[in-house]
């Protein structure tokens, strides 16, 4: 065997590998078509790079939550409400109640994580799957946040540093997605280098073996309930800085996209498996098919057809890799 | 009379409408390995839960050097100095050979961070010195690509590493081949030397005559016979496992 294919498979073999190799491929294959036409297909175009880097980190950071409580065996469908629930709730206290920015930005957090840990407390108090107890969830939070708010859209307007801190950029760079970078050194620690980490794959793994050797699967999975919801406010956040305005129906269908990336970067919906950089890859993945479908002005509906092939096809390459691992 | 290092008193315990634990007392001294046999159903394998924590029990009081203590959950039995070799081996499939032995009381640095290097090295270490088991080259193979004996072999390196005073094992024999079989029965006497009590639950009357020093036969949640090695023979206690 020649050493490209041995390297390429050794890479293929770490987690979130094969990932790895697809999006390397495409992003050659892009940057190639954009250098050999740059009046036709404008990948390379500064404002392209700066509208996709700033898409990224809005599901990169909810996937990053979502992953984490795949990861320990349960899902969360209620991260889409959450991400508008909690943001309008922050601008609410910034407008009416003139908080700073960053008092606002907390509570959202906060407000995140409690949700997400009354999913996962009723999840295990009654022994329910998540995926039921947060749908239900997904749609109370999108019928809370009209009762209290209302339909229309309400501004965000943080001071200037705050606004400079989460929407601002450095040269083409925007601040969210070194948010986003960071967030993924932090998670990847966590998860590679901790013992939550590693009480979380074990979990998800096999909770009864988990158990029977002393750690608490209850309190594992809350952590990261907790992670998913305060990631989804956060997320909410980043997004309402970035255009100063949130619409209650905003993150309807996120909670579809998470897991999407999830998938694509290799996280197995039975629990146990995963990487942080197979998530971001996954989400980095989604907008890059998408932005390449805008540049070739393909129709919008390209777009479903082409993540939805592409989810069923990572599901596959997993099953696949997964069982070559056992041989 | 000196009260033994490990004792369970009048221990009960219902699963629905089986009574698993019938006011069974049991007791086990320092350095002392006590086959535990009986018919499938008899209440050993809800014995050995009961004392390794993950199953509470009803009714009934543990004592540890005469001393009652309370043993709800696998930390509790973690403090007194238990070990258990699950019959369902008790591995995570998606994790690496490391990492279950590891599981749970990883070893970290100064800073809380995983010291993945020595955990690496011990479990070379311990799969290759304790439990002998051929075709694990690997420690950072997944479990879900072993097969049965050398699964076992990890949950047995996991238990030895951690041993402090009480082994249990429950039907650890059964997915291992002979050599297998008796490089562990070899090495539940060597820990017997060194002061480690072992308790073994098995099919295999022969496996047990050959390490055990007491032999306690159940049925229906109660104990039936409980005699020395130096007291009985094969014979006698496969009448007992038979017939009661």
């Amino acid at each position: 065997m020649n050493r490209p294919v041995a390297w390429i498979r050794r890479v293929g073999q770490i987690p979130g590998g094969g990932i790895l190799i697809v999006f390397v491929a495409i992003q050659i294959v892009c940057i190639a078509g954009g250098l050999l036409f740059p009046a036709q297909f404008r990948y390379l175009a500064s404002g392209n790079i700066s509208v996709m880097l700033q898409a990224i980190p809005t599901l990169g950071v909810i996937s990053l939550g979502v992953g984490m409580l795949m990861i320990a065996g349960e899902f969360d469908l209620s991260v889409g409400s959450v991400y508008t629930f909690a943001s309008i709730a922050a601008a609410a206290l910034l407008n009416d109640f003139s908080v700073p920015a960053w008092v606002g930005l907390i509570a959202a957090i906060a407000i995140g994580a409690a949700i997400g840990v009354l999913n996962g407390l009723i999840t295990l108090a009654f022994a329910l799957p998540s995926f039921i107890v947060t749908l239900g969830a997904m749609l109370f939070w999108r019928g809370m946040i009209l009762l209290m708010h209302g339909a229309l859209s309400i501004d965000f307007e943080p001071d200037p540093v705050f606004q400079a801190v989460f929407g601002g950029s450095i040269g083409l760079l925007p601040a969210s997605f070194l948010w986003l970078v960071l967030f993924c050194v932090g998670f990847h620690v966590m998860l590679q280098h901790r013992r939550l980490g590693n009480h979380m794959f074990a979990v998800g793994g096999n909770r009864d073996a988990a158990y029977a050797i002393g750690i608490r699967p209850g309190q594992v999975k809350l952590i990261a309930f907790a992670l998913a919801g305060g990631m989804a406010a956060l997320s909410g956040v980043f997004s309402a800085t970035r255009v100063n305005s949130i619409t209650p129906v905003g993150g309807a269908g996120l909670e579809l996209q998470a897991i999407a990336a999830c998938v694509i970067g290799g996280l197995s919906l039975n629990g146990g498996r995963g990487s942080v950089l197979g998530i971001f890859l996954g989400a980095a993945l989604i907008y890059t098919i998408q932005d390449l479908l805008l540049l070739l002005r393909a129709p919008g509906f390209y777009l479903d057809i082409f993540v939805g092939a592409l989810i069923v096809g990572a599901a596959i390459l997993n099953q696949v890799a997964a069982r070559s691992a056992k041989r | 009379m000196t009260s033994p290092m490990y004792e369970i008193r009048d221990a009960s315990k219902r699963f629905g409408g089986v009574l698993a634990l019938d006011g069974l007392d049991f007791h086990l001294g320092a350095g002392e390995v006590v086959g535990l046999l009986g018919d499938n159903g008899a209440g050993k394998s809800t014995l050995i839960k009961m004392m390794s924590g993950i199953v509470p029990p009803d009714a009934g009081q543990v004592f540890v050097d005469g001393g009652e203590v309370q043993v709800r959950s696998r930390r509790d039995s973690q403090k007194i100095g238990i070990e258990t070799i699950y019959q369902d081996t008790a591995l995570v499939d998606s994790m690496s050979i490391v990492r279950n032995i590891f599981m749970g009381r990883e070893l970290v640095g100064k800073r809380g961070f995983l010291d993945h290097r020595r955990m690496r090295e011990v479990a070379i270490d311990v799969l290759r010195t304790t439990v002998h088991i051929s075709g694990i080259d690997d420690p950072d193979k997944e479990v879900g690509a072993l097969s049965g004996g050398q699964k076992q072999a990890v949950a047995i390196a996991r238990a030895v590493y951690f041993k402090r005073r009480i082994l249990l094992l429950d039907e650890p024999t059964s997915a291992l081949s002979v050599r297998e079989t008796e490089n562990l029965l070899g090495y539940i006497k060597r820990l017997r030397d060194e002061g480690v009590s072992s308790v073994l639950v098995t099919h295999n009357l022969y496996h047990a005559y050959q390490v055990c020093d007491r032999f306690v036969v159940m049925s229906h949640g109660r104990k039936v016979f409980d005699v020395a090695k130096a007291d009985t023979s094969i014979d006698e206690l496969t009448r007992h496992v038979v017939l009661t």
